[in-house]
């Protein structure tokens, strides 16, 4: 039987044939790596809209009394700048966009279990994007991204629509998470066990099983908000019997595993970095490994910390506050790891590199302030105020975006065979680290001092700060610039990268860059750890991939 | 595709590729029941919620749900899962026409089971004037819970409706059968929704 000679390999060894003409190659493609592209070719148009929001709101606090935009205004700008920020750039930037483009192929798979679902999870991200920045057009939401009612039940049109944008990025991200976690249990070369896979692939399944069970707790809440709203069915009004506190148990509920659904995947960029710059096998792999798993599962148990505000009883307060302590631990075994990775090392200082450092850098200081806000005393005083925003700060842009930055920098040659600039990337990360730290900084003392967040004016007392932050906030405009130049001008020009320029280990990196559409001519089988440097590559089957030989079979259609 | 080609016929050819995607398949589509059965766990929660929330339950002004009729209907609903299940073991084993039979019962039974709950609703609406949007929480949580079970079994409806019909161009073999085997588990899983949903509204 034709089918047997095929599928020597099972369903990995399965090649469809190429896709032929532009729209089903690149447009309407089924190859997870062009997905990949896509997703991340979009969530940067959406960082560079909502990064436009971010400046207007800092041009906004350039004076106590305002004065950029009205009042109401501002708060439409920083709702949706969080929302998009969220749900538009760092989520799918890093599940759909790096998981697409790198895991697969780091498990030896020719795809995803699911391509198909695959483009459908993809094509959905644009379209609610697109509702999520229209709804300006008919009054934006005004809550912030977190749109607690009653504010939000009292908001204009857009909010309705902002319900509904987010919840299809939330299927959109529900059908990925599946197809991910499918993946990677079925799809894995042969000898790939679970304790030899590459740690970003560890980070993707970590992830996955977030993004398929939290999400549609989100889309229940979500769905009776816009219920309520246009219907008129009570939830979450207080006057008609409903619970407002109900819709942040909900939202909470979702939301605080987004926030590991935001790290894990950017944990696993760094372990894949750090060892391949260092030149050092990874420390405490296994460590890294389960601690991932430890703090998706500890996930779940703690969204009512960012409810200690909202009248929860004590006894509930207490083991929420002591859970959420715990999950400092399994987070400081990887900040140790990675600093034991470092240590002893042959550092290569690369973009990449600097990135990566960068981050354990900050998302250090991001956790330790996440320690202080856990605890329910120190919590009560500053809630609402900028030092929760510096908080979030440091853990989604001095964390998951460094993270997203050292992914790009490092896959970039194997995205388009060419590498980035350096000299444009250095100016990049250190006008972006500097001009990051002096916005951010700043505003822990302000929160302390009681500057309260979402708010279109301030006390003058806090002028000179909030304007050292504006002007700051400008320089990581300039980096920001200076990326987008450099990324569109290495697409052509860069030097030509060749299958390996970073000596990296994994199976992305054996294989010619681009790929070609089925990633793998042989199917590898694997014999241990991708991090043993000074060892031979523990991979066997790969020895055509490199060379000019055809692939084994086109298969016909199925 | 008749009765006799698939009981007595040559054995299926076994498709390798199939039986690996059927896996797949299969795994994707469990880890979509759980993502669904999250949606349901969230509403259900809420509602717990609200309920619990020091009002009195059922509100003041509010009949409790009539238990009966409620249980009748579940009888109905209970039922087509057991006619569910013996049409797959029937396909499985060949008896094509019986598997015809019992899905077609296990479509009635489900548009009886949405007949019922049809009824129900017009009672409430009509008879003691308790509404979705205008019965407070009582409504709310009520109608948006069974109507989106509802909403589930009309899909399942359809779905099998869709079975029958690709069953009768033979598009299913004894080799190749996933899709009778996902609708097998989607209206397992509407059922054992319902067993909860019933708990919690009528018997708590």
């Amino acid at each position: 039987m034709a089918v047997a000679a095929v599928h020597s390999g099972g369903i990995a060894g399965h090649i469809h044939p190429e896709p032929q003409g532009f729209v089903r190659r690149y447009v309407f493609s089924l190859d997870h790596k062009i997905i990949g592209i896509q997703y991340i070719i979009t969530g940067f148009v959406f960082f560079m809209l909502s990064g436009l929001l971010a400046e207007a709101i800092r041009t906004q606090l350039l004076n106590p009394n305002g004065g950029f935009v009205a009042a109401g205004t501002y708060n439409e700008i920083y709702s949706v700048h969080g929302s998009a920020m969220v749900w538009l750039v760092v989520i799918p930037l890093l599940t759909g966009g790096f998981g697409n483009l790198v895991f697969p192929v780091q498990i030896g798979a020719r795809d995803v279990a699911f391509p198909w679902l695959n483009m459908l999870s993809f094509w959905i991200f644009p379209v609610s994007g697109l509702m999520l920045f229209a709804s300006f057009l008919m009054g934006a939401p005004t809550a912030g991204w977190m749109e607690y009612p009653p504010v939000s039940l009292q908001g204009e049109a857009g909010t309705s629509m902002w319900c509904a944008a987010i919840f299809l990025v939330g299927v959109s991200s529900t059908i990925t998470g599946i197809n991910f976690v499918v993946t990677i249990l079925k799809m894995r070369a042969p000898g790939m066990t679970f304790t030899r896979m590459p740690l970003f692939v560890w980070g993707q399944f970590a992830t996955a099983p977030l993004l398929m069970i939290a999400t549609t707790a989100l889309a229940a809440a979500l769905a009776a908000l816009f219920i309520e709203r246009q219907f008129g069915v009570p939830f979450y009004d207080p006057t008609r019997g409903g619970s407002p506190v109900m819709w942040q148990h909900m939202f909470w509920f979702y939301s605080h595993p987004a926030v590991y659904i935001m790290i894990l995947p950017a944990f696993g960029i760094i372990s894949e970095v750090l060892p391949t710059f260092a030149r050092k096998p990874i420390f405490g792999y296994k460590l890294i490994a389960f601690s991932s798993m430890a703090i998706a599962l500890a996930g779940f148990m703690v969204w009512a910390h960012h409810m200690f505000t909202s009248g929860l009883a004590p006894f509930l307060q207490l083991p929420f506050m002591i859970i959420t302590f715990v999950i400092g631990v399994p987070t400081g075994i990887k900040i140790f790891s990675w600093t034991a990775t470092l240590f002893g090392g042959k550092i290569h200082f690369t973009t990449a590199m600097l990135f990566a450092i960068g981050f354990v850098a900050l998302f250090t200081l991001g956790g330790i302030t996440g320690i202080f806000l856990a605890a329910i005393p120190f919590d009560l005083h500053v809630h609402g105020t900028y030092f929760v925003v510096a908080h979030l700060h440091y853990v989604l842009v001095g964390g998951s975006l460094m993270a997203i930055f050292a992914g790009i920098y490092y896959w970039f040659p194997k995205m388009s065979g060419r590498l980035m600039n350096e000299t444009l990337g250095k100016w990049h990360f250190w006008l972006f680290f500097i001009g990051f730290n002096a916005t951010f900084i700043p505003m822990h003392w302000l929160g302390v001092l009681g500057m309260p967040r979402e708010v279109a004016t301030y006390d003058p007392q806090f002028t000179f700060w909030n304007r050292f932050e504006s002007v700051s906030s400008y320089l990581m405009t300039i980096s920001i610039l200076i990326f987008f130049v450099n990324l569109l001008w290495s697409i052509r020009n860069g030097k030509v990268a060749g299958a390996n320029p970073w000596g990296g280990r994994t199976l992305e990196w054996q294989i010619p860059s681009p790929p070609h559409y089925y990633n793998f001519k042989h199917i590898p089988t694997v014999y241990g750890l991708p991090y043993d440097f000074s060892q031979p590559l523990p991979y066997k089957g790969l020895e055509e991939e490199l060379t000019d030989s055809p692939p084994p079979v086109a298969a016909g259609a199925h | 595709m008749t009765a006799g080609s698939l009981a007595h016929g040559a054995p299926a050819e076994v498709d390798q590729l199939y039986v690996e995607t059927r896996e797949l398949r299969l795994q994707g589509f469990l880890l979509f029941l759980i993502s669904d059965c999250v949606l349901f766990s969230s509403f259900i929660f809420a509602y717990l919620y609200m309920r619990n929330s020091g009002q009195g339950w059922p509100p003041p002004g509010i009949q409790r749900l009539d238990v009966a009729f409620a249980a009748w209907n579940s009888v109905v609903l209970f039922g087509s899962g057991a006619t569910m299940h013996y049409a797959l073991e029937n396909f499985k084993h060949g008896h094509w026409m019986r598997y015809m039979w019992f899905l077609l019962a296990t479509i009635v039974l489900g548009l009886g089971f949405l007949g019922g709950q049809g009824y129900e609703y017009t009672h409430l609406i009509y008879g003691e004037h308790v509404t979705w949007a205008g019965s407070g929480i009582f409504g709310a949580s009520f109608f948006t819970l069974t109507g989106m079970h509802g909403f589930h079994v009309f899909i399942g409806v359809c779905y099998l409706t869709t079975l029958v019909l690709q069953s009768a161009a033979g598009v299913y073999t004894r080799g190749k059968y996933f899709g009778i085997t996902a609708g097998t588990l989607y209206w397992h899983f509407v059922d054992v929704i319902w067993v909860v949903l019933f708990s919690i509204f009528y018997l708590l």
